[in-house]
């Protein structure tokens, strides 16, 4: 298992989607320092504005590199299985001493640890931006704050590995790979229908946000590393309902949505192990 | 037996891919498994190296059911459609390799299986850059890495050129005299004519043909002779026992008959130098691998 996840781990790193993703997260980490710099002039004084705008460039950084965060886990592992089924280079590696469950394990290690350290690094480059631009919505963060932001932050990638794993057993790479970032959108307008449900007071469409969230369970995480880091950005967010749909989000997670979210992430593993395990490999 | 196999069966999505195949490899032996394309060689192959479950059937490998990875410890394998991870050197995937063995790395093993496979001195180059018949031979070379009992090669010499397919043969015969037991899928007849001791052919699915390569070759023996100055009486003799082709006219003239075995020979020379036959070649030919394989397989079609 050790040995595939560290080939898993030197793949991965060495393609050029992970170049390209890292290059990306670069780039939208530069402009986000320099929007900073740019508002850290114009910024009106009173509390209340520059309160607001603080959380505003704060949701900002942390949404859209959650997004290329979840971009980068589903391009590298959507075909992390599924290219080596296609191309047969499977066949020498399953005919060794080896179980087939420590193969999807590798994998899925492999991916894990290398999704889990690149979401760190953006997470603590994203501190040190904002603080560096005195973001107060930032300079403001607890250090418990800080490591149960962090937690929440790189769960969101580490989560959505476990379907791309199963999906990668089942479906070839590309299919697999558009099929999750569907899943992904889908989360998004899940918190989007919850908020909305609320404002206009329909249970109906708060249930069916609430079910989009169930069956994809990404943005909720993310909500909650929110709601953890910016506390305010609930009022923000429903401030900011009628004009943005980006924020969208719904209550804080309760602790049985993170029972719930553990048995989605397990029980997509263990679909993953089951299948494979049982799949003929021609 | 280090191959027991007992009415091995696969069917894919209601299509019969293989049907009631057995088989008994003992070990020592280099057994050819031979076979027209899309017969189901792949297919049983796969089934003994835990790739594929069959459908039917039982089957033990190294004295333990099919897909037990313990005995997957002592097995190499070389797949018929080898692809290999090209960011990786050669020492770099031999390494990779060792480890799925649950092998510590080691650079002497490394070595001893590179120059082995004439790889020797290419291993710090990616695998990438190696060529098609490169990446076969140091596929042989990590499939080799566990000193193998067992060694399952599929179609092990398609991508190599002659030289390569001669050093291919030469490993297998080399690891016949360490004792490894060698399954060979391959569809040059000669190659395997030349290595295997023990052959079992299968068309559509089914074995038509299975035994000993000695007793599969010697089942018709075939008798040149040329000679002159034979009789009408011993011509007839010929011809009514061995069905004896034309009668030769003159000294270089060629008869052939055929015989039930080699043991008739002497008989036959006997018989002709009391008939005063002038004998110049008397030669026993033994059919080949190749028409053994193009009757059965045609006889199969046939049906």
């Amino acid at each position: 298992m050790k040995a595939i996840a560290l080939a898993t781990l030197k793949e991965a790193v060495r393609k050029k989607t992970f170049a390209v993703m890292t290059l990306v997260s670069a780039l939208y980490l530069a402009l986000w320092a320099l929007l900073l710099n740019f508002f850290k002039g114009s910024i009106p004084a009173d509390d209340m504005s520059m309160g607001f705008a603080s959380v505003i460039l704060a949701q900002m950084g942390l949404q859209f590199s959650s997004m290329i965060l979840c971009l980068l886990t589903i391009m590298l592992s959507s075909g992390s299985i599924a290219s080596e089924l296609e191309t047969g280079m499977v066949h020498s590696i399953i005919s060794r001493p080896l179980r087939r469950f420590e193969y999807v394990l590798g994998k899925f290690l492999g991916l894990l640890s290398l999704t889990l350290a690149y979401a760190a690094a953006v997470y603590a480059i994203l501190m040190l931006i904002g603080s560096l631009f005195f973001l107060n919505s930032i300079t403001s963060i607890s250090a418990t704050q800080f490591f149960k932001g962090l937690a929440l932050y790189v769960l969101v990638p580490a989560v959505i590995l476990c379907p791309t794993i199963y999906g990668s057993v089942s479906l070839r790479a590309v299919p697999n790979g558009l099929l999750m970032i569907f899943l992904y959108i889908l989360g998004n307008i899940g918190g989007m229908v919850e908020m909305i449900g609320r404002l206009i007071g329909s249970d109906p469409v708060e249930s069916s946000g609430i079910f989009l969230s169930l069956v994809s369970p990404f943005h909720t995480i993310f909500s909650s590393a929110e709601r953890t880091l910016l506390p305010s950005s609930g009022i923000v967010g429903e401030m900011m309902s009628g004009a943005n749909g980006l924020s969208g989000s719904g209550k804080p997670a309760s602790a049985w949505m993170f029972l719930y979210i553990a048995v989605y992430a397990v029980g997509f593993l263990t679909l993953a192990i089951r299948k494979f395990s049982r799949k003929d490999i021609n | 037996m280090l191959i027991e196999a007992e009415g091995l069966s696969k069917i894919y999505y209601g299509k019969v891919a293989v049907e009631s195949v057995d088989l008994a490899v003992q070990k020592g032996q280099v057994y050819g498994f031979l076979g027209p394309n899309g017969a189901g060689k792949s297919t049983c192959i796969k089934m003994l190296t835990g790739l594929v479950f069959p459908t039917a059937g039982k089957a033990t490998v190294l004295g333990r059911p099919l897909g037990d990875a313990k005995a997957r410890e002592k097995m190499g394998y070389l797949p018929e459609l080898f692809r290999f991870q090209e960011w990786m050197t050669g020492t770099d995937l031999l390494d990779f390799h060792s480890s799925l063995y649950r092998l510590k790395k080691d650079p002497a093993r490394n070595k001893r299986v590179l120059e082995r496979v004439g790889l020797l001195g290419q291993e710090k180059f990616k695998v990438g850059t190696y060529s098609k018949g490169m990446q076969q031979r140091l596929g042989i070379a990590c499939a080799l890495l566990p000193d193998p009992e067992l060694l399952l090669l599929d179609e092990p010499t398609s991508a190599l050129d002659p030289v390569g397919r001669k050093l291919v043969r030469d490993i297998i015969l080399s690891l016949q005299r360490e004792g490894t037991t060698v399954f060979l899928n391959s569809h040059l007849l000669s190659e395997v004519e030349a290595v295997c001791n023990g052959i079992t052919i299968i068309s559509k699915g089914v074995v038509v043909k299975s035994g000993s390569m000695s007793d599969i070759l010697q089942e018709k023996v075939s008798l040149s002779i040329k000679c002159s100055n034979i009789s009408e009486s011993v011509y007839s003799i010929l011809k009514n026992r061995f069905d004896a082709s034309i009668k030769p006219q003159g000294s270089d003239g060629e008869l052939f008959l055929k015989l039930n075995s080699k043991d008739e020979v002497p008989d036959i020379a006997e018989l002709l130098a009391a008939s005063s036959v002038r004998i110049f070649e008397l030669t026993p030919r033994h059919e080949t691998l190749e028409s053994v394989f193009l009757k059965v397989v045609d006889k199969e079609a046939d049906a």
